[in-house]
């Protein structure tokens, strides 16, 4: 076989596999669907979020098509796995650009893929939605600000939420357990940024890689340094458990606060009965005790055969309902461009999360505090605190 | 001094568990003198069919399911013999290829959430130091599998002629040894001993999907640090590396705490614990 | 093993290489194939540290993230030119894997393993946790692109070009002194010893410019995706290059970019997503029990039989210049 019948046939049946991963539409004959990718990390570590991400995003797609979708135009969403890894993320735009011919795109799945798939967003001039926290995904020195919208709260505004609760009540002294990742030591760093502000002291650190299977080593070390309350800056389910159940293993009986990342089904489900009272800051509630919006997007992931997991499902949709609203907001016609300059334009942007999205030119973070609720396990639930 | 005792035990009990993922690469190298990389694996599948059905059913089908697995294993093995490979690092390599679908098996059936399991709530207080029985449970088992393997090994028949096998397959054969029919079975206890594993963590700590590759690496680390030749070396291996982790963990801060442990495995190795009398070439 | 082995590597990469060059268009699979021309030059450094010496090496992508990280590092911070940033892809990386193999080369096989598991684990924890140079967990983003090779297509040119000087050098290097010390302490370390081989410095060496391959490929990987994170260039890839290596027959020369380009086209078709997995692992473990050698061991004696066709059959030789190649 030649190179050229290869790739001939190779490139047969990659369409083919695209094909097989878009969704496929019923109604709106005759219109030629408006397109948006999903650039998701939908295997790989990050699959953690990224599927309850992707599982959102298509229920909702559904929901929001059923209701006229842009000004009576079908949306139609093109899913790329960037396998948590940066180079796929930078390849999967192209892609996505390229063939596809998306006009935006949501994604991409984690903060360090965010950083390598903004250039190449910038360079064929589409806007990416990000679903991520990471601080540095929406840093001023980036070149490629202008075309990277976060449609999650940013993980500045989750800790400092975080910091100022645990301060009102008392809490001097913080130990800090995070995880080995650039999410986990953003919580340190913001920590120690923000300790002289609120007053309060970090007394301890202690990190743990994602797979660690015993966490009493860090529960002591933090214990030995006197901290008066944890605040936990994980995103690992398995990982947040572990280290509860370690904390009350070696006595170490302060107030835990867990950083949005843990407000999924398996911590709690995890952490069991000896968390009562545990306070988990967290992205939305969809899970326990959703805003009417939620409930929409929980009850139509039910309807689909799904368990809602988290804030992943959140904001996932955010990004697409924003796509959206940008697309409906133009008048003429939809390219990259014209939908990266519609999203500096929209505000008071409703999605079934809480919180309204807003971004300016000087300001591409959309989410902010109203999107974040604070909660407490009991009864093995999260439950809302009033 | 209480509280580097207290670091010490809690190494202990960590290194437990990776001295247990260290038992069945060592039993394979010392049977087939190959490594297999699905260990960790069969202990994800084995946690997360555990973490499912629950109680001592799910025990139990948890360790059929890593059973299954790496009977799935056990057939390559074979065929590959039959190929006519004897280059051990293939079978090594497609036990790696093994793990991967196992791991992708449990993210498409059980998603992305993470499997963790209440184990017992007691705790005791011996001398000043809380313990959850479930780490002196892990260290039990361990030394219980640990006790039991060594005993077939070194005082059996079967022991011998597995033994055997690894070292000579050519002569184990002529001697009447069914030498691929024995060392399947190696693969096949390789599978109960990383269940057993598994099951062991889901109730101490919990474990997600992403797990697999790394408890492997950890038992391979175990395995080899003390040299590979028999699971009594593997299991103090895992102890050793436990215990520096777990002071570092406590003492060291920053960096250092995840540094430390890499260079305690380098410089046993540097040190040649290993024999560096195999200096004229020993190769698997 | 020997029509594969001689000289017509480099000039069958050459032609293959061109031909490529000339007839991919599609800017997707350009994308596709310089990340895969990227996996290669790794896995080329797999074939001659583990093929031609023996050394599995678990650490062949941290060589090649330090690799990126020295250009990167030149790039962002002093806006260093990429030339200088090669010159820190290639020393740095050496340097280290020649220090590393003096330390372990005299242990067994296994023990080398774990030990270059060791240390791409150190290089990971040091290339997140020095934050001021390295940009810590978030990486470094805004390295330059390459003014002579800007487009993915001239990308690609430059990827296939550097693709083709490491097989000729590494062929090369197989032809010389070198290699055939390289080669009979493969086979048997007593016997190369007796021989008067410096069997301590002959591997190291290997190993040695085996991290520089990999570091040319970083290098490479940080100006085209123009970022670089810590865990960009893991333990995963270092196991995937392994792979690559064995799966197009980790002995020949051209056996690593043949299975780069298997497997690196495999994950493209295989359907994505959660059961990508399955199929990734179902497919190596087909590769393996029916390739023992690789592919290309497979192809060779075809290839072997096309070329006796077409050459006209030169006339036998020695058995001990046929034991030599």
């Amino acid at each position: 076989m030649t190179s050229n019948q290869t790739t001939s046939v190779t490139r047969r049946l990659a369409i083919c596999a695209c094909l097989g991963l878009t969704l496929a539409w019923p109604s709106f004959a005759q219109v030629a669907p408006l397109k948006i990718g999903a650039l998701l990390s939908m295997s790989g570590p990050a699959a953690v979020f990224g599927i309850p991400e992707r599982d959102a995003i298509t229920v909702a797609l559904e929901d929001l098509n059923s209701q006229g979708g842009v000004n009576g135009r079908p949306v139609q969403v093109i899913f790329y796995d960037d396998r948590t890894d940066a180079a796929e993320a930078g390849r999967g735009v192209n892609q996505l650009v390229s063939r596809d011919q998306v006009v935006a795109i949501i994604g991409a799945g984690t903060g360090g893929n965010v950083l390598a798939a903004g250039p190449i967003a910038m360079r064929l001039k589409v806007p990416l939605l990000a679903p991520v926290g990471t601080i540095a995904a929406t840093d001023k020195k980036n070149a490629f600000l202008p075309w990277v919208f976060r449609v999650a709260p940013s993980d500045a505004v989750n800790i400092r939420t975080i910091l100022t609760d645990a301060a009102k009540d008392g809490n001097k002294r913080i130990g800090v357990f995070y995880q080995e990742d650039a999410y986990g030591k953003t919580g340190v760093d913001v920590a120690e940024q923000l300790a002289q502000s609120l007053g309060i002291q970090v007394v301890g650190s202690a990190p743990a890689p994602y797979t660690a299977t015993d966490l009493t080593a860090q529960a002591i070390k933090l214990r030995e340094a006197n901290a008066q309350a944890i605040f936990m800056q994980v995103s690992v389910a398995s990982l947040g458990a572990g280290f509860v159940k370690a904390a009350r293993q070696v006595g170490l009986n302060v107030p835990i606060y867990g950083s949005s990342g843990l407000a999924q089904k398996s911590f709690v489900d995890g952490v069991g009965a000896g968390a009562e009272g545990l306070r988990v800051l967290s992205i939305g509630n969809l899970v326990y005790d959703p805003s009417p919006g939620e409930k929409k997007l929980s009850d139509l992931l039910r309807a689909a055969g799904k368990v809602p997991q988290g804030w992943g499902e959140l904001v996932g949709t955010n990004g697409l309902v924003a796509a959206i609203a940008a697309a409906k907001s133009i008048k003429g016609e939809i390219t990259g461009q014209s939908m990266r300059d519609a999203m500096e334009n929209l505000c008071g942007l409703e999605a079934y999360a809480r919180g309204k999205g807003c971004w300016t030119k000087d300001d591409h973070d959309g989410w902010r505090e109203d999107a974040l609720v604070f909660t407490e396990i009991a009864n093995g639930r999260l439950r809302t605190r009033k | 001094m209480l509280l580097f005792t207290e670091y010490v035990i809690r190494g202990l009990f960590l290194g437990a568990m990776y001295g247990l993922l260290a038992l069945p690469m060592s039993l394979a190298f010392v049977t087939v003198g190959t490594i297999d990389f699905a260990v960790g694996a069969y202990a994800l599948l084995a946690a997360a069919i555990g973490a499912t059905v629950g109680g001592t059913l799910g025990a139990l089908l948890g360790l059929a399911g890593a059973l299954v697995a790496s009977l799935v294993m056990a057939a390559v093995f074979v065929l590959l013999k039959r190929a006519g490979h004897h280059d051990t690092i293939m079978i090594a390599l497609s036990s790696f290829g093994l793990a991967v679908a196992i791991g992708s098996i449990v993210l498409a059936s059980w998603g992305s959430t993470a499997f963790v399991r209440q184990g017992l709530d007691a705790v005791w207080t011996v001398a000043g130091i809380r313990i959850n029985p479930q780490g002196p449970i892990n260290l039990a088992v361990g030394l219980a599998l640990l006790a039991g393997l060594t005993a077939l090994l070194f005082g059996t028949g079967l022991g011998r002629m597995l033994r055997a096998s690894a070292v000579n397959a050519q002569g184990a054969e002529l001697a009447g040894i069914p030498v691929v029919a024995v060392q399947a079975l190696i693969f096949a206890a390789g599978g109960l001993l990383g269940g057993i594993a598994g099951l062991l963590i889901l109730y101490s700590s919990g474990l997600d999907f992403t797990a697999g590759l790394s408890l492997t690496l950890s038992g391979f680390a175990a395995s080899i640090v003390f040299g590979v030749s028999n699971p009594a070396r593997g299991f103090l291996g895992g102890l050793a590396i436990g215990v520096a982790e777990a002071l570092s963990a406590g003492y060291g801060s920053g960096a250092m705490t995840a540094l430390i442990p890499q260079f305690v495995v380098l410089l046993t190795l540097g040190l040649g614990m290993l024999g560096a009398g195999r200096y004229t070439g020993y190769r698997p | 093993m020997k029509q594969l082995r001689n000289h017509a590597n480099s000039a069958a990469a050459l032609l293959i290489a061109v031909l490529f060059a000339l007839l991919l268009r599609d800017p997707v699979w350009i994308d596709v194939a310089v990340v895969i021309g990227i996996q290669a030059l790794i896995a080329l450094s797999v074939g001659l540290s583990f093929g031609q010496a023996g050394l599995l090496s678990l650490a062949q992508a941290p060589f090649a993230a330090i690799g990126a990280y020295a250009t990167g590092i030149i790039s962002v911070h002093y806006g260093g030119s990429p030339l200088a940033g090669l010159a820190g892809a290639i020393m740095l990386p050496a340097l280290l894997g020649y220090l590393l193999a003096r330390l372990v080369i005299r242990l067994e096989p296994l023990a080398v393993a774990l030990a270059t598991l060791s240390l791409a684990a150190i290089v990971e924890v040091v290339i997140r946790s020095w934050d001021s140079v390295t940009g810590g967990y978030v990486g470094l983003s805004g390295i330059s692109p390459l003014a002579w090779a800007a487009s993915p297509r001239e990308y690609f040119w430059l990827v296939l070009l550097v693709i083709v000087i490491v097989i000729a050098l590494y062929e090369n290097l197989l032809a010389s002194r070198f290699g055939r010390a390289l080669n009979t302490l493969r086979h048997d370390r007593a016997r190369a010893m007796a021989d008067g081989v410096p069997v301590v410095a002959v591997s190291s060496a290997a190993f040695g410019l085996s991290a520089a391959f990999a570091g040319v490929a970083g290098w490479l990987y940080a100006h085209y995706v123009s970022y670089v994170g810590p865990g960009d260039l893991g333990t995963h890839l270092s196991i995937s290059v392994v792979l690559m290596a064995v799966i197009g027959g980790a002995s020949y020369v051209l056996g690593p970019v043949v299975g780069a380009i298997v497997l690196g086209v495999l994950m493209r078709m295989l359907p994505a997503q959660e059961l990508q997995g399955l199929f990734y692992g179902g497919t190596l473990i087909l590769i393996l029990l029916v390739a023992r050698d690789g592919l290309l061991g497979i192809a060779e004696p075809w290839f072997a039989r096309a070329l006796r066709a077409i050459v006209p059959q030169p006339a036998r030789v020695a058995p001990e210049d046929e034991r030599r190649t």
